[in-house]
């Protein structure tokens, strides 16, 4: 009973985490933007009256279906089984639920409903947009696979929550360092941001698979991405980066929690300094991450 | 300045009289640096081609002139320039009033595509033999066979209404999906309308419909206002570059009445027309970054670009639309004290332009973003015509100040900047050498700033019947303004080829081959003013009526508070 209590509870505190923070972090990295551009930009909680003002809007749809209707709540639900499945300060809460592997395969979930939202929202900007959707995510997928193999081949296991544990134990190596840019690098593109928001490229078609969405729909998948940005810089900082650990749950949540806080800032700075890239420049650039996370698979196997 | 050098002379006469043969009319020369030619239309094909071909004049514009009610016909006259001999040539047929059609030259001279088919929409003389005869300016449900700037057409007609139509547009090759960007699109600040043709990511073909935003303004120009007047109506022909258009009109009616301009005036003009180079170029260098996603950029130029607009403001009281030019001169001389500060926010903004040039000059990934991009071949620019910074960057060294020197620019010339690889990259390095160069020219220019009366005193009356044409290098390129003097103290046709009117001819083949994501720089490396190029009537989109606000209406509805009834 007890047990159940505890994992119920972890379960809302990582949703928690994802639905209520990402907002403020989002309103935080548009500050930093606003300093580097020379304005002064919106106040933090600006991503807040955002959402509640689309979510107050009127539900409008290009296209009829159930399914289309649901895809972004489906896409936020995606996203917020990802918190659950991710280690955000403590242990994931649903550890035993499933591993890595499970890991990738929803934190790829959110990815193919934004992407099938916008192949059937009707429109050719959308389809333009999921098709580079696609191969972003085809092209990104295996550097996140290959960068968290890196762990598990450490760890000599698939559970998130072994690799912490070895990273803690063990300290920091070459191979998990090399594994951690390369995840670093995927997350920039996986948080949809520049060089890589290639797929939504507002002045080039105008927002991608997103272009049809509007009120509530534009809301939820606002907020999916805001999250998921979010919770995989807790993956992040969670496998790659877990020191210090103090073992006491508060105290490791806000050690995680500042050190999210830098990634992502980093991930901002990185935004405001590039121009956007072109689709075949993004692949190519991953492939070669990709290769280049395969070194770090090499150390991992000689023991560094 | 060597105008026209005798051998060149004959040359040109030797030229157009062989390619005319028995069709040769007359031959005159009504100022130092323009040649005059009227010949039968049987021969102007061979005539333009002959100019182009062998003695490579440059393709400037085609003039369509109702002159029923001075010589019972209609005038083509099509307008090149020898850029190296400082020479304009004007070729002239006299068109039937019972048979109103000529050869097309478009097959000799791509580059007057839209030339041809603006004459063909504006007084309805048919060009025999164009590639692509469908409407350019007109509205499509504008009825057949009514022409704008035909002498019996009251310049506040309203046609009926129309049925609803669809633009004449080009089918997708097979195979290839159309993905429509435009009229309404984000990185078009005005409306446009670009067909792409795409297989995947790839652009295969590309068909366009512009001129949505006609204002009335050459037909204003020879029916309502008078000389004097048009320097405020050339000056809104543009939001970014008015004191060019304003300037560039001037110049036309001064070299057509034979007005000496004093030489301070010609400095101030100098000035103010590269603060405009400035300030625009910064905005677009900024708008550049923006539609690559690069919005540091735009913040950072635009942030740079505003102490230039208060200098504006401090000289002429106004950020933008200054309102000084006048036939014969200026109407408002430099404030005295202006020389400290505009040496002062030069200092500032020259600092910062080098730095943003230098970042921009080193960053890599801007550079893999837009290297080989939008390629336009320096034998594309020559057929196609395109001017300023475009030309410039394809390594065709044209530019109006040094081809045809005006106001100052005989005494400070412009060094002129080019590269050869004609892709959005050159564009950009062009655009930002230019930046730098600007500034310079403004500080030498206002070391050099004499002495002496603002305006000509114009005593006699502007003699009717004398073309006078002019052009200034606008920060886009080569603006043109062809003044006819008519009575009534107005012109009789006034022409105005804004410079994006040549450079959006070379957009379809710079995108062909491309991806999606290399359209919208592609086009933004044009630096496209679509107000500019836009200049015919004003339409009302909900019934299709054709107005155009009068002084009252427009001075009524500006001080009215409400605002209700608006011009919408």
């Amino acid at each position: 009973m007890t047990h159940w209590m505890s994992v119920l509870l972890s379960c809302a505190l990582n949703v928690g985490i994802a639905l209520l923070l990402s907002p403020l972090v989002e309103g935080i990295l548009r500050k930093i933007r606003a300093a580097i551009h020379s304005r002064i930009g919106p106040p933090v909680t600006q991503p807040y009256w955002d959402l509640l003002k689309l979510l107050g809007k009127e539900e409008l749809r290009s296209t009829g279906g159930a399914v289309y209707a649901s895809l972004p709540a489906l896409t936020l639900a995606s996203v917020l089984l990802l918190a659950t499945l991710a280690p955000m300060g403590g242990a994931a809460p649903l550890s035993f639920a499933g591993d890595m592997i499970v890991v990738l395969y929803v934190a790829a979930m959110g990815a193919v409903l934004i992407i099938l939202c916008g192949f059937s929202s009707g429109s050719p900007y959308a389809y333009v947009g999921s098709s580079r959707e696609m191969m972003m995510a085809l092209s990104v997928e295996p550097t996140l696979a290959i960068a968290l193999s890196v762990g598990a081949f450490k760890a000599k296991s698939l559970a998130l929550g072994s690799m912490t544990a070895f990273q803690v134990e063990n300290g920091p190596s070459i191979s998990m360092a090399i594994a951690g840019i390369a995840f670093f690098v995927a997350l920039q593109a996986q948080a949809g941001k520049l060089p890589f928001d290639i797929a939504e490229a507002d002045q080039e078609i105008m927002g991608g698979p997103l272009v049809e969405q509007s009120g509530p729909r534009l809301a939820l998948l606002r907020w999916a991405i805001w999250a998921r940005q979010l919770v995989l810089a807790f993956l992040l900082v969670e496998v790659f980066l877990p020191w210090p650990r103090f073992g006491v749950l508060p105290f490791d949540l806000l050690a995680s929690a500042v050190k999210v806080l830098v990634v992502l800032v980093i991930v901002a700075l990185v935004d405001v300094v590039n121009p956007r890239v072109r689709i075949d420049q993004a692949m190519g650039f991953f492939m070669r991450v990709a290769i280049s996370s395969l070194a770090a698979l090499a150390f991992a196997v000689i023991g560094k | 300045m060597t105008t026209g050098n005798e051998r060149t002379l004959a040359a040109v006469h030797e030229l157009v009289a062989a390619r005319s043969k028995g069709a040769f009319v007359s031959a005159t020369q009504p100022h130092a640096d323009t040649l005059h030619f009227v010949v039968d239309r049987s021969a102007i094909r061979s005539v333009a081609d002959g100019l182009v071909q062998q003695l490579g004049a440059r393709f400037l514009i085609s003039v369509g002139t109702d002159r029923r009610p001075l010589s019972g016909d209609f005038g083509i006259a099509h307008f090149f320039s020898l850029d190296g001999e400082h020479l304009y040539l004007v070729v002239e047929s006299p068109i039937p009033e019972d048979d109103l059609r000529i050869d097309s030259i478009t097959p000799v001279v791509p580059g007057a595509d839209w030339a041809e088919r603006e004459f063909q929409d504006a007084v309805g003389v048919r060009a025999e033999g164009h590639p692509d005869p469908r409407r350019l300016l007109l509205p499509d449900d504008w009825p057949e066979g009514l022409h704008p700037l035909r002498r019996d057409f009251p310049y506040n007609f309203r046609p009926p209404l129309a049925e609803k139509r669809q633009p004449e547009m080009r089918e997708a090759p097979t195979g290839a999906t159309v993905l429509p960007m435009g009229p309404f699109f984000p990185v078009l600040e005005e409306p446009a309308y670009w067909r792409l043709f795409v297989e995947g990511e790839t652009i295969v073909g590309c068909d366009t419909r512009l001129f949505y935003n006609h204002r009335g303004i050459e037909k204003l120009g020879d029916s309502v206002l008078t000389y004097n007047e048009i320097p405020s109506l050339a000056e809104r022909i543009c939001g970014i570059c008015g004191f060019i258009h304003s300037t560039c009109y001037c110049q036309a009616v001064e070299k057509a009445a034979g007005i000496e301009v004093p030489r301070r005036a010609r400095y101030i003009r100098t000035i103010m027309l590269e603060l405009e180079r400035i300030h625009s170029h910064l905005l677009w260098l900024g708008i550049a970054g923006h539609i690559i996603g690069f919005e540091t950029v735009l913040m950072q130029t635009w942030r740079i670009r505003e102490p230039i607009m208060w200098l504006c403001e401090a000289i002429s009281g106004n950020r933008k639309t200054y309102g000084m030019n006048t036939v014969g001169g200026l109407r408002r001389d430099l404030p005295n004290d202006v020389g400290p500060e505009l040496l002062k926010t030069l200092a500032g903004v020259e600092k910062e332009s080098i730095a943003v040039r230098d970042a921009i000059i080193g960053d890599s990934v801007l550079r893999a973003r837009t290297e080989a991009v939008g390629k336009i071949t320096k034998e594309s620019a020559r057929s196609v015509c395109i001017v300023g910074p475009p030309a410039r960057a394809s390594g065709v060294a044209i530019d109006a100040r040094i081809d045809h020197p005006y106001a100052a620019y005989d005494e400070v010339p412009p060094r002129v900047v080019t590269q050869d690889a004609g892709d959005t990259w050159a564009r950009v390095v062009v655009r930002v050498g230019e930046l730098v160069e600007s500034i310079r020219l403004v500080r030498e220019a206002l070391a050099a700033l004499p002495e002496g009366p603002i305006c000509a005193e114009i005593k006699n009356d502007i003699p009717p019947g004398r073309i006078g044409i002019s052009v200034v290098e606008a920060p886009r390129g080569e603006a043109i303004h062809v003044v006819m003097t008519g009575g009534d103290n107005r012109p009789y046709r006034w022409r105005v080829r804004a410079p994006t009117y040549a450079n959006l001819q070379a957009m379809p083949a710079a995108v062909v081959g491309g991806t999606i994501a290399d359209v919208p720089i592609t086009l933004g490396s044009l630096d496209p003013c679509f107000s500019c190029t836009e200049r015919l009537e004003t339409v009302d989109r909900r019934t299709g009526a054709v107005r155009v606000y009068g002084h009252a209406e427009l001075l009524e509805m500006s001080r009215s508070r409400d605002v209700r009834g608006g011009a919408r």
